[in-house]
């Protein structure tokens, strides 16, 4: 590692700033080089919003000389996935090819907590072509070209916060703000080796964000440790007038040194069906390592489909967010072949299969929180495989079949999960472990994730950029 | 995927709607996959119709009635 102040934790970072070691402007010259530089190799970016990004640094130099303090993310840099609208000309595209010049004449919620806290938006990154929602099937789904893992440039970062993912692994910038339908912050953290944070459904507010799925949609942190999850989170959730599925339940992150305690993990029966045998591996090892903070059950949801009901959901939500560019066709603009047209056989989804799904949900819900109010969490590998290769359809490199009931679950109810890193697996990529809370425990998923890095130091590794 | 009596008809009047709505604009290859497409949307809505809820188990949607002032 150089002495560029990269691949440092947020509370370090900040203190670094603090005691003088480095400045908010000196911070966004680093990233903003980085980005424009090592950008490229990854897809990552889409735009340095480099005008921006100076104006803020300079600003936070000044406040915190003037002892005004904002908290743990003044001065500090960082990356928005680009369906979060940004005004001053900054584009917006959506990762999408007949949207690129997209602008919007005012800033998403969350990009103005991040400037009210004092962070330094360096660029608006790479995603895959709306969030994934048209059906795409291998990584080539963005205009902006396939994210690319910076732990092996042949193989995909992840969808759809792929820039979000590869930047924060490749240490562009110390966290970037992702969004998550079904697995777009959890699925690039993961294959990335870093840590992400899906907030419960209405923690944060999605106003100015791209719509995918107005029911599923949430926003949250990609960053190196569950800890910077946690200091970001506190900067961006909270009620919004303008999003009324906000929650009016104040967010406040209870990170630091707390005392240590025990937690109470489950493991649905056939989580690890269709998981590489690396990930396997890492994930019992993950276990024996939750064990010495707490206890680990097996445990069992009903037989239900909870992915039917997850996906009628999100095909349904997502057709209608996107009907004008599906009904005139103009999807065939996009980059991803299947994208051009795997839109078209939602509609044959009924409108009484769509209620009977949102009826669905209900049980859901209600199933999920009676088998969480036993645990503080549940737990299961992060992701069934490693990330695929970037020439691969990745529904067949992960075999097909895989099952996410975990996932199907967790954003079908509005869950929060965080995700670590816990290995590695095939091809030198990273494994993870994700932590599925009741609704509105981030803190306590996030306690336990704190807990799980503290034993380890999987979180300590970064990829050679050098390597190829 | 299982095809047989109901459910192939219905996959195949489906299929006859999106083709008559979108067809002209694909290749045969596009529409084949738009089939298979179908034919997922159809297990899925299988899995769904099979399971018994009751006449109270309602949506958990968030609507209230609207006033500006």
């Amino acid at each position: 590692m150089s002495d560029e102040p990269v691949f440092v934790p947020l509370r370090r970072l900040g203190g670094m700033i603090r005691a003088g070691a480095v400045s908010p402007v000196q911070l966004a010259e680093t990233f903003l080089h980085r980005l424009e530089t090592l950008g490229p190799r990854y897809n990552a970016v889409v735009t340095l919003t480099r005008e921006r990004a100076m104006d803020q640094a300079r600003r936070a130099e000044r406040e915190l000389a003037a002892g005004r303090d904002l908290g743990p993310l003044h001065g500090i840099p960082y990356g928005a996935k680009d369906l979060l609208a940004t005004s001053g000309g900054i584009p917006t595209s959506w990762g999408a090819a007949p949207l690129k010049d997209q602008r919007f004449d005012e800033d998403a919620t969350v990009i103005r907590k991040l400037e009210a806290a004092g962070a330094v938006l360096c660029a608006k990154l790479a995603m895959v072509e709306l969030a994934g929602g048209m059906g795409y099937r291998q990584p080539h789904a963005s205009f902006t070209g396939p994210g690319i893992n910076p732990w092996n440039l042949d193989a995909w970062s992840g969808g759809s916060s792929s820039g979000s993912g590869s930047a924060v692994s490749a240490g562009l910038v110390p966290f970037a703000i992702g969004s998550e339908t079904w697995g777009s912050i959890l699925g690039p953290a993961g294959y990335c080796g870093i840590a992400g944070l899906r907030p419960s459904y209405g923690r944060v507010s999605r106003h100015g964000a791209m719509a995918l799925c107005w029911t599923l949609d949430k926003l949250g942190p990609i960053a190196l440790t569950a800890d910077d999850c946690g200091i970001v989170l506190d900067a961006i959730a909270g009620p919004d007038a303008a999003d009324s599925t906000t929650t009016a339940q104040p967010f406040h992150y209870a990170g630091g040194d707390a005392a240590p305690r025990r937690f109470r993990f489950g493991v649905l029966e056939n989580v690890r069906a269709g998981c590489d045998e690396a990930v396997r591996a890492n994930f019992e090892a993950s276990l024996e390592v939750l064990r010495r903070i707490g206890t680990v059950e097996e445990v069992r949801l009903p037989d239900l489909p909870w992915e039917f009901i997850t996906r009628t959901i999100l095909h349904v939500e997502a057709g209608s967010a996107f009907e004008e560019l599906i009904e005139s066709g103009a999807i065939a603009g996009l980059t991803a072949p299947e994208d051009h047209y795997t839109a078209y056989a939602r509609d044959a989804i009924l409108a009484k299969d769509y209620m009977k799904a949102l009826r669905l949900r209900r049980v859901m819900a209600r199933e999920a929180d009676a088998v969480l109010s036993r645990y503080d969490a549940l737990v299961a590998p992060g992701r069934p495989s490693v990330a695929p290769p970037l020439d691969r359809d990745f529904r067949s490199a992960l075999g097909g079949s895989a099952p996410d009931v975990m996932g199907a679950v967790g954003n079908g109810a509005g869950l929060p999960a965080v995700i670590v890193p816990n290995g590695f697996g095939d091809r030198g990529l990273p494994t993870s472990l994700q932590l599925m809370g009741r609704a509105w425990e981030e803190n306590t998923i996030l306690a336990a994730a704190r807990a799980y890095q503290s034993l380890t130091d999987w979180h300590h590794r970064h990829p050679r950029l050098e390597r190829g | 995927m299982e095809e047989s009596g109901l459910g192939s008809n219905e996959v195949d009047r489906l299929f006859a709607m999106v083709a008559e709505r979108y067809g002209a604009r694909l290749t045969p290859a596009q529409l084949e996959d738009v089939r298979k497409g179908i034919e997922a949307v159809v297990t899925g809505a299988r899995a769904l119709r099979a399971v018994k809820l009751a006449n109270s188990d309602e949506p958990m949607q968030p609507f209230v009635p609207f006033r500006a002032d």
